[in-house]
């Protein structure tokens, strides 16, 4: 009996999941943070057994949402992004004339110069104290974290 | 990017050695066009021109079309050849730029390369000679490309804008590229450098040594900075001097910067004293971007992971420069490969620069067809 009940919890927590999973597809755009979170809930769900997990599902929803942003602005959207959504029109004047408009910046990017360089932030002042003290642990002189050693 | 029977299309000259090399590599026909087609003077320029003809040497059997005004390319690429190759480099560009493409096919040669090129060894906007010897060498070196006959060799300094250097290259084939996992740089035990100078004062590259030191010293006491006087017929036809710095990690990574003196006749002239310090300060930005390749390598190592036999590569980079982005997109293109791109955002307490970039692919297992079996 017990296993026949833990099955039919198990089935209505698969449907309460698919509803959850509808409301979370609202508040996720990104699906990848939305498998993240979810495997979360998995485990949660394993060690405690009861339903407690649903409360302020959607807060924390939420909240995984934004740390997830915080932590990783899309740059594989950023790099792989639809860049061909972007069609060029060009308006018509009597079938004859071409409205010419101002090349976009992408279009301008075309022809540039083709150089690997990659140029310095400007905003970092190496003369100040905080600048250098942002990168001491790059060097071995710098502090070591537990379980290292400078042998 | 438009896929047609002539294979792939792109416009503008922009990313010019990209799209040439990894049509090279993969196999695939390209088509580039509106090349400066808006422009008082419109098509390829003769460093680009330059760039073909060093193409068509170590290639066998590349078909290469221009229009009439040079606004449109057409590159249909034979099989990579080698062997000893001599190439006087367009002076427009420094060897950097035709030296950087040329890393990235020298492994997949039928016949082991031996290129002496001839030109601009050190100018402002390319990647030099000495800064391609000390970082992409040891980095391709970790993909296992490596040997006694791996080499780069400054014969003679030649300076923007009249050149008149040249360098010895030799790179041996290999079948396949290992692949690596380089997650941690490790901490920077020691800075190296080379402070050059040619048909000025030698005391010139002591006076860049002092400066570079002073601001290095604070974090270091293991610095080396050599200083490369070259004299007569090594040394060029334009006076100019500069530095190239090489930060060294405990884990064999290497993150490096560069300056050189603006070429002469062209803008304000520079001081010793201010190339050093600021280029000093340039090693600290790439060293607060971080990673296990430095900024300048980026597409390097993207493409070598690429390539790599099919297992999982990882390395972590730093920001990702504009070049590289584009460069993943032209990966997307020629070898259907997309990246796993994970920011890694440095700990509160942590004092090692700025965001972290891990990025992660299967290769495509690409084996070198060109070279003979023994």
């Amino acid at each position: 009996e017990e296993d026949s009940d833990e099955e039919s919890g198990e089935e209505s927590e698969g449907k309460d999941d698919e509803a959850a999973e509808k409301n979370m597809s609202n508040i996720y755009i990104s699906s990848i943070s939305f498998g993240f979170f979810f495997s979360g809930i998995y485990i949660f769900t394993l060690s405690t057994g009861a339903l407690c997990w649903k409360e302020g599902l959607q807060q924390k929803a939420s909240e995984a949402f934004l740390r997830q942003q915080q932590a990783a602005p899309n740059l594989r959207k950023m790099v792989y992004g639809s860049d061909d959504s972007e069609e060029e029109e060009e308006e018509e004047l009597g079938g004859l004339f071409r409205v010419s408009r101002p090349q976009k910046s992408k279009k301008t990017q075309a022809n540039a110069l083709d150089c690997s360089h990659f140029k310095a932030d400007l905003s970092h002042n190496w003369d100040l104290e905080e600048m250098l003290n942002s990168i001491r642990d790059c060097f071995v002189t710098g502090k070591w974290e537990e379980g290292q050693d400078a042998a | 990017v438009h896929t047609q029977n002539h294979g792939l299309e792109y416009d503008g000259c922009n990313f010019f050695r990209q799209r040439l090399v990894l049509s090279t590599l993969s196999g695939k026909r390209v088509r580039i066009k509106n090349i400066r087609s808006k422009e008082d003077d419109p098509g390829l320029r003769d460093f680009e021109a330059s760039f073909i003809r060093l193409l068509d040497k170590v290639t066998n059997g590349s078909r290469i079309e221009i229009n009439q005004t040079g606004t449109v390319l057409f590159y249909q690429p034979g099989l990579l050849y080698g062997g000893a190759v001599e190439h006087d480099c367009n002076p427009q560009r420094s060897i950097g730029y035709y030296l950087e493409a040329l890393l990235m096919l020298a492994p997949f040669m039928k016949t082991a390369l031996k290129a002496t090129l001839r030109g601009v060894t050190n100018d402002p906007i390319d990647p030099t000679v000495d800064l391609l010897k000390t970082t992409a060498l040891p980095l391709m070196k970790k993909f296992g490309i490596d040997g006694a006959g791996f080499d780069l060799k400054v014969v003679k300094r030649g300076m923007a804008p009249g050149g008149g250097g040249e360098v010895l290259v030799t790179c041996p084939v290999r079948r396949t590229i290992k692949p690596v996992q380089l997650r941690d740089p490790g901490k920077i035990k020691r800075i190296r450098g080379v402070a050059y100078s040619v048909r000025v004062s030698p005391q010139m590259a002591n006076r860049i040594v002092d400066s570079a030191r002073s601001v290095l010293n604070q974090f270091l006491p293991d610095i080396y900075i050599y200083t490369d006087h070259m004299k007569g017929a090594n040394s060029g036809k334009s006076p100019g001097f500069g530095l190239t710095l090489v930060a060294e990690t405990l884990n064999g990574c290497f993150l490096s910067a560069e300056m050189s003196s603006t070429p002469q006749g062209q803008g304000d002239p520079v001081l010793p004293e201010d190339l050093g310090r600021n280029c000093a300060k340039l090693l600290l930005e790439e060293i607060y971007r971080g990673g296990c390749v430095d900024s300048s390598n980026q597409s390097l190592a993207l493409l070598l992971m690429t390539l790599g036999q099919q297992d999982v590569s990882k390395v972590l980079l730093g920001p990702l420069s504009p070049y590289t982005i584009e460069f993943l997109r032209h990966i997307r293109d020629f070898f259907q490969i997309m990246f796993k791109i994970e920011v890694q955002k440095p700990l509160e307490d942590e004092r090692k620069g700025g965001d972290k970039v891990l990025m992660t692919c299967v290769g495509v297992g690409y084996s070198n067809i060109n070279k003979t079996l023994k």
